[in-house]
């Protein structure tokens, strides 16, 4: 019987994440959110926009290089990770959906896996009537 | 298609390791009858991560960030515990097998009824939504391209392959050779998994310092090469390691290990009191331990 308590537990967290862990996907209608591209070359990283309002952002991250690339978003210090997109192998795109409250952050690339990444820009956040209390 | 291929190759390798050792124990100590449990759980864990990747992909709502985080952190962390359970266990029932005790093995097996299926389970489902969630990627993909996706499948199926090719050399060593080689290799790879979800839940900001690194041998080691893909399959070994995770592998490793070795010494007895003795019954569908 013990046994099942793992389950029962795996089960309710799952229950949870599915009520809080979603966010709507591109083209639903209704959806408040932005939705960014991100194209991520061997030598750049370039971001559609360099600002949104504050809520759920969408990072679709194209990889159209040749190794196998991951997008960051990092927080004002730069170094804290607010959101990631790995395993973005080539010639996939992969979405990176965040909940952000107006701020300073950057965006970053990292083909290869390695190293402090490549392509690092600043990314706005502005205040709007949709921000969550975060 | 390599790089596509490569990262097929690292999702599959562990949970094909774990599923090999399981499969190779069940049919080394001749209970073939219970394999369709662990490949109940094997099953229901792809099945479920394709139908969740599918609708995370294709449906109305994706999952955010934090969420994915969180799951892949608990899941490393449920499935440390389940592989450990699962050396001991293994463990326990060699000793009753040595002593002939075949009554006590059918209760241990009945007992790790629902156990075998959960860790199978576990062992393929931890970064089995990350995975469909990367092959839908590349089914999306095949509007312009299909070689993601034939990448991706080949790296899963040559994990599955190198699984089967373990499987036939261990059926070929001896017992107690193989007990002690999957047991350590086991919680070697259940540290790796431990390590692995502290990693995520510092990136997820609950756990510090994800910038104190302990070593950075990424130069040498890089994690797109062929061995890099081959160490953090297995052992989930990162060539980029902070302080934290290398203190959490090797406090479970030193543990584990000494205990799994002195619990060896003394022919399997994990546990210091004997069970009680339970009267001879016909086996019931409900499992009891």
């Amino acid at each position: 019987m013990r046994a099942r308590f793992p389950l029962l537990g795996l089960a309710s967290a799952a229950g949870l994440l599915a009520l809080t862990g979603c966010v709507p996907n591109a083209g639903t209608s209704g959806a408040s959110h932005a939705s960014l591209t991100v194209d991520s070359s061997a030598t750049a990283c370039a971001v559609s926009a360099a600002e949104a309002p504050a809520g759920s952002v969408r990072f679709t991250v194209t990889n159209s290089g040749d190794q196998v690339t991951e997008f960051y978003l990092l927080a004002e210090d730069g170094l804290r990770i607010v959101g990631e997109a790995e395993n973005i192998g080539p010639g996939l795109s992969r979405n990176l959906v965040v909940q952000l409250a107006a701020g300073h952050y950057f965006t970053a690339c990292k083909p290869g896996m390695t190293g402090d990444g490549i392509g690092k820009a600043d990314f706005t956040v502005t205040e709007s009537d949709a921000a969550p209390n975060l | 298609m390599l790089a596509n291929y490569l990262i097929g190759l690292r999702e599959g390798l562990e949970a094909a390791l774990i599923v090999t050792i399981l499969v190779a124990y069940v049919v080394k100590i001749d209970r073939r009858d219970v394999l369709r449990r662990i490949w109940l759980g094997v099953g229901l864990a792809v099945v479920l991560a394709l139908v969740i990747g599918a609708a995370l992909t294709f449906g109305t709502y994706g999952l955010s960030f934090a969420a994915r985080e969180t799951i892949g952190g608990v899941l490393s962390i449920a499935a440390t515990g389940l592989v450990t359970w699962m050396v001991f266990w293994m463990l326990r029932t060699a000793r009753d097998l040595s002593g002939h005790l075949r009554g006590s093995i059918d209760r241990s097996l009945l007992g790790a009824g629902v156990g075998l299926v959960v860790v199978a389970f576990v062992a393929v489902g931890r970064e089995g939504i990350e995975t469909a969630l990367f092959i839908w990627a590349a089914v999306q993909a095949t509007g312009e391209t299909t070689m993601p996706l034939i990448g991706a499948a080949l790296g899963i199926l040559s994990a599955v392959g190198l699984g089967w090719l373990v499987y036939s050399g261990m059926l070929r060593i001896n017992l107690a050779k193989f007990f002690t080689w999957t047991g350590g290799i086991l919680i070697v790879v259940a540290a790796g998994v431990l390590s692995y979800g502290v990693h995520d839940l510092q990136e997820a900001g609950v756990l510090p310092g994800l910038n104190s690194l302990a070593f950075n041998v990424s130069a040498a080691i890089p994690p797109d090469s062929w061995f890099g893909t081959l160490l953090k399959g297995t052992l989930n070994f990162s060539p980029v390691t902070t302080w934290l995770e290398l203190v959490v592998w090797t406090g479970y490793t030193a543990i584990c290990l000494s205990l799994f070795i002195r619990a060896s010494r003394n022919g399997g007895r994990v546990r210091s009191a004997p069970r009680p003795v339970e009267p001879a019954t016909e086996p019931v569908a409900e499992p009891v331990r």
